[in-house]
């Protein structure tokens, strides 16, 4: 029994500690948000946070996340109300939606850091993310729209302590 | 005109025309989902209206479509809610979807099946599913009629809007909820009173040509959206399977699992044993949990006897292909129109080339997957499948058991592309669930989604034109030469008589060939390649023929018209007269052209050394379903011969358009597959396998090499048609033709490298 931090809650799980977290996140927690892709760290489907980053999770053993704090696209925001889920849906971006959480996980951890990427940033960040559907230039796009209500968002809030 | 497809019948509903599940009975396929007892309880819920089997209003209003399409990204149940809530009158925010089991009476009423491909779902479904909202708004009506006290008389004077029935008049309205709640809307349709009603003008649309919020997104932004590998079933457990090293016609000549049961949690291997031959030599590793099946899988020890096709390649199918199209009798004729032979000898110049393309993979992001569960008699199949018809007699013929008690369970697909048209994940499935008496979820690797792919198979095509002395094309004969991916399935109804009347062949090899081009004397000969066909079981890849037909077409057309100097997009709109039977169409798509030209200003740019624009256009799926499309491509080729896509500028005339932003996202998702197929996207067979096991070395298209994009979607009033595929097709032609006009090098096979552009220059 392992137990880990999942979205802010401890969770128990059953798995050897050389396990891929994907699949104790998706069977045992029966969290199915996060997806299998491709097991092989090439596609993105299972990205997931440990600590704020962006990370494979078939490529990451149960055992390497102890301690640590994992986000998945459940635990992203209380209602599915991320800025970047809003944009998602502002910009229709998803067809299949199979990849969806992958992507939008890992354009979180862009916005995390950076709330005004450029398209290089947002391509070189996601370029390891596919999508089979080719969303990629709605995904773009929703990038920037959550990047700038974020923006908004900040300023508003910087301008209110300022007065 | 493929016998399954009648389009001119189309505008009227005619519910008798179940043709082809007479056909798909008489190949043992039909089902007898109703007999089952379990099945039809959940569909019919007290105090709900149910005025079609496609749809349910509930007393609290809430109008709840079932779509019998698979959706996989089209967001095809999202549209049929759109064309019935246009027709029925509720308010966009009360539609729900849900999505349909195998039972028949969810069949698509124009194919008699649940299927989902060739970009027919709205086409085919528009008729019904308005005549279904109408029949709902009709008895809506008339029930609201009496409860406000109104002779019937006045039903004329109610006004139905957003899921509210008022009687300006009177100042009176009810709601649809108020209808229902009241238990007075019962009137049924007979199909000749559906077939009565009189449906909305164009002009009176208020739904139909709306971008509506589309019903499944908010699901796929939080990670609610049920795919098949999400299914959880109380006591299930896991397979993964262990595929041979070919690719069809192995067997397993031995398993040791003793490594396998050091594994903690390992149940069994199952050797499959499938009768439906679907699948040949696999093994299930049985486990807790998928992590242990995986393990289990690895630590197996299997022999095979790699079979009749274990020596073979990629290039030995070429070779039989070619071979077999230097055959004067091979093959049957699909258009054979005037007498080439007569027009060759008298013509003044005549041109030959063949035109390749190697395998594709669909790779869908969902890897295969399907869930299997014996309760009593019926079995349970959890799985995201395009054509619960045939999948669900593969299922049956892997347990051994009567179709009619195979209950299909249907869920969103993560990317179907054709992939889900087939079956196979079922075999070990069911197999596995009968041998550990265990709900299993089989679960494939992409490593087994790649190699055991039912793949748009490798192509060879000749084509010989023969050109009078102004340069006009006046006859033309293309050879087709490929597996047969349709008459795999064993349906006749699926396939075409030829015209030379030597059997039925494999139209979904050939559509496209039988262009709207007016050339005198045309032949299209169709050539199964029998080891392609049994080496490499082929399947239907987003956009089926037109994907290869097109790309022989449109860069022969192009360069015929170079060799007689005339610009290539003038040369197509001269043949594009509308003469005979191509009336209509031809001119459609010769707008079409015109529009993508004027779009990217094809010959009213100036292009820098090394750049250039290529057109092609196309009448995708198929002459009776085309979507009118044409591409114009930008491309700059570097001195080494490697190709950037600068720009594709795609014209789409779709007659109607439902979702104008849904085409728009259809039209660039299939765009950007065609780019894919045609630059990235290559799989080969070595030694009777696939060699390419991943995204590492199976490469689609990802975001640092999107292009710009332009999609421009001509709407006239004709019926609407399918985007999902069609635009695939336009754009390899386009861009091998946009190369030979940046740097003078033909290419004539897919996908193109660098290497090839290079050597072509140097030529």
């Amino acid at each position: 029994m392992v137990t880990l931090n999942i979205n802010g809650r401890a969770m128990s799980v059953e798995a050897a500690n050389d396990s891929p977290l994907l699949w104790a996140i998706r069977e045992q927690l029966q969290m199915t948000g996060t997806k299998f892709g491709c097991g092989a760290g090439l596609c993105g489907a299972c990205t997931v946070h440990v600590n704020g980053e962006a990370v494979r999770s078939c490529q990451t053993a149960v055992g390497d996340v102890v301690g640590k704090k994992v986000t998945t696209i459940e635990g992203l925001s209380a209602k599915g109300d991320h800025p970047l889920q809003k944009a998602w849906i502002a910009e229709q971006v998803p067809q299949c939606g199979y990849c969806q959480s992958g992507q939008i996980m890992q354009a979180a951890s862009l916005l995390a850091k950076n709330t005004n990427p450029t398209k290089d940033e947002i391509v070189a960040h996601m370029d390891g993310n596919l999508c089979r559907c080719m969303t990629y230039s709605r995904i773009q796009k929703a990038i920037m729209r959550a990047a700038n209500e974020m923006r908004t968002a900040s300023n508003s809030a910087t301008e209110r302590r300022a007065t | 005109m493929n016998s399954h497809v009648k389009m001119t019948e189309l505008p009227s509903t005619d519910l008798s025309r179940r043709s082809f599940l007479v056909g798909a009975a008489a190949s043992g396929l039909m089902l007898g989902y109703a007999a089952v007892p379990d099945a039809r309880a959940a569909t019919a819920s007290a105090g709900n209206f149910e005025p079609s089997v496609w749809y349910s209003i509930a007393p609290d209003g809430i109008v709840t479509v079932t779509c019998g399409k698979a959706d996989m990204g089209q967001h095809i149940a999202s549209t049929m809610a759109q064309i019935v809530c246009e027709e029925l009158g509720a308010k966009w925010s009360d539609m729900r979807v849900s999505l349909a089991s195998n039972d028949p009476k969810f069949n698509d009423p124009v194919l008699g099946a649940q299927i989902t491909g060739g970009s027919w779902s709205t086409m085919m479904n528009f008729d019904a599913m308005s005549r279904a909202g109408a029949a709902g708004r009709i008895a809506l009506t008339e029930a609201a009629a009496t409860m406000m006290g109104l002779p019937p008389y006045y039903k004329d004077e109610l006004v139905v809007r957003e899921s509210v029935i008022s009687h300006p008049k009177s100042k009176k309205q009810v709601s649809f909820a108020d209808v229902v709640k009241s238990g007075k809307a019962t009137k049924t349709f007979t199909p000749d009173e559906l077939k009565a009603i009189k449906l909305k003008t164009p002009d009176q649309y208020t739904l139909i040509g709306v971008s509506v919020p589309q019903l499944d997104i908010p699901s796929k932004t939080n990670g609610t959206a049920k795919y098949g590998i999400d299914v959880m079933l109380p006591g299930m457990v896991y397979g993964k399977i262990v595929t041979p090293p070919v690719r069809y016609g192995a067997t397993v000549k031995s398993v040791d699992d003793a490594d396998a049961r050091k594994v903690p949690g390992f149940i069994k291997a199952v050797i499959l044993d499938d009768k439906t031959g679907t699948t040949t030599g696999w093994v299930v590793a049985v486990a807790n949990t998928y992590a242990e099946a995986r393990k289990a899988a690895d630590a197996l020890k299997i022999t095979y006897d790699g079979g009749p096709n274990a020596k073979l390649s990629s290039q030995s199918l070429l070779d039989e292909a070619k071979r077999l199209q230097g055959l004067d009798d091979s093959g049957q004729f699909f258009v054979k129109n005037g007498d080439t032979a007569v027009a060759f000898g008298t013509a003044a110049k005549l041109m030959e080339a063949e035109y390749t393309t190697n395998i594709n993979i669909h790779a869908p992001m969902e890897p295969m997957n399907a869930t299997a569960e014996f309760k009593g008699d019926i079995l349970h199949i959890y799985s995201g499948n395009q054509f619960a018809t045939r999948s669900g007699a593969i299922a049956a013929g892997a347990a051994g058991i009567d179709p009619k008690y195979v209950v299909m369970h249907q869920t969103w697909l993560g990317g179907g592309f054709g992939r889900r048209l087939d079956a196979d994940m079922m075999v070990p499935a069911v197999q596995a669930a009968k041998a550990v008496g265990k709900p299993v979820k089989v679960i494939y690797s992409r490593e087994n989604d790649m190699t055991m792919d039912f793949s748009r198979p490798l192509t060879y095509q000749k084509i010989k034109a023969g050109l009078d002395g102004d340069g006009k094309l006046v006859a033309l004969n293309h050879d087709v030469v490929s597996a047969w991916p349709t008459q795999r399935w064993g349906i006749p109804d699926f396939l075409t008589p030829s015209v030379d009347k030597r059997g039925p062949l494999d139209s979904f090899t050939v559509n496209g060939a039988d262009f709207f081009y007016t050339v005198p004397n045309h032949n299209v000969r169709a050539i199964k390649n029998e080891m392609a066909h049994n080496a490499t079981p082929s399947g239907q890849l987003r956009s089926v023929a037109p994907g290869w037909t097109f790309w022989a077409v449109e860069s022969m057309i192009d360069e015929i018209a170079h060799s007689v100097g005339k610009d290539p997009a003038q040369y197509r709109i001269e043949m594009l007269d509308g003469k005979g039977d191509n009336a209509g169409g031809a001119q459609r798509l010769r707008n079409t052209l015109l529009a993508a030209m004027g779009l990217a200003g094809y010959g009213t740019k100036q292009l820098a050394k090394g750049e250039g624009m290529g057109v092609a256009c196309v009448s995708s799926q198929e002459r009776k379903t085309a979507s009118w499309t044409a591409c114009v491509a930008h491309v700059a080729v570097s001195p080494a011969g490697e190709v950037k896509v600068k720009k594709l500028t795609v014209a789409t005339d779709v007659g109607t358009q439902v979702h104008p932003d849904n085409i728009r996202a259809q039209v660039e998702g299939a765009a950007l597959w065609g780019l894919s197929l045609a630059l990235y996207e290559k799989a080969t067979l070595k030694d009777g396998g696939i060699e390419q096991t991943n995204f590492d070395s199976y490469k689609p298209l990802r975001m640092s090499q999107l292009p710009e994009i332009a999609v421009s979607v001509i709407a006239n009033g004709e019926p609407a048609t399918g985007v999902g595929e069609p635009a695939v097709t336009v754009i390899a032609p386009a861009i091998g033709n946009a190369i030979f006009n940046a740097v003078g090098a033909r290419i004539r096979a897919l996908p193109i490298t660098a290497d090839a552009v290079k050597a072509a220059m140097k030529a």
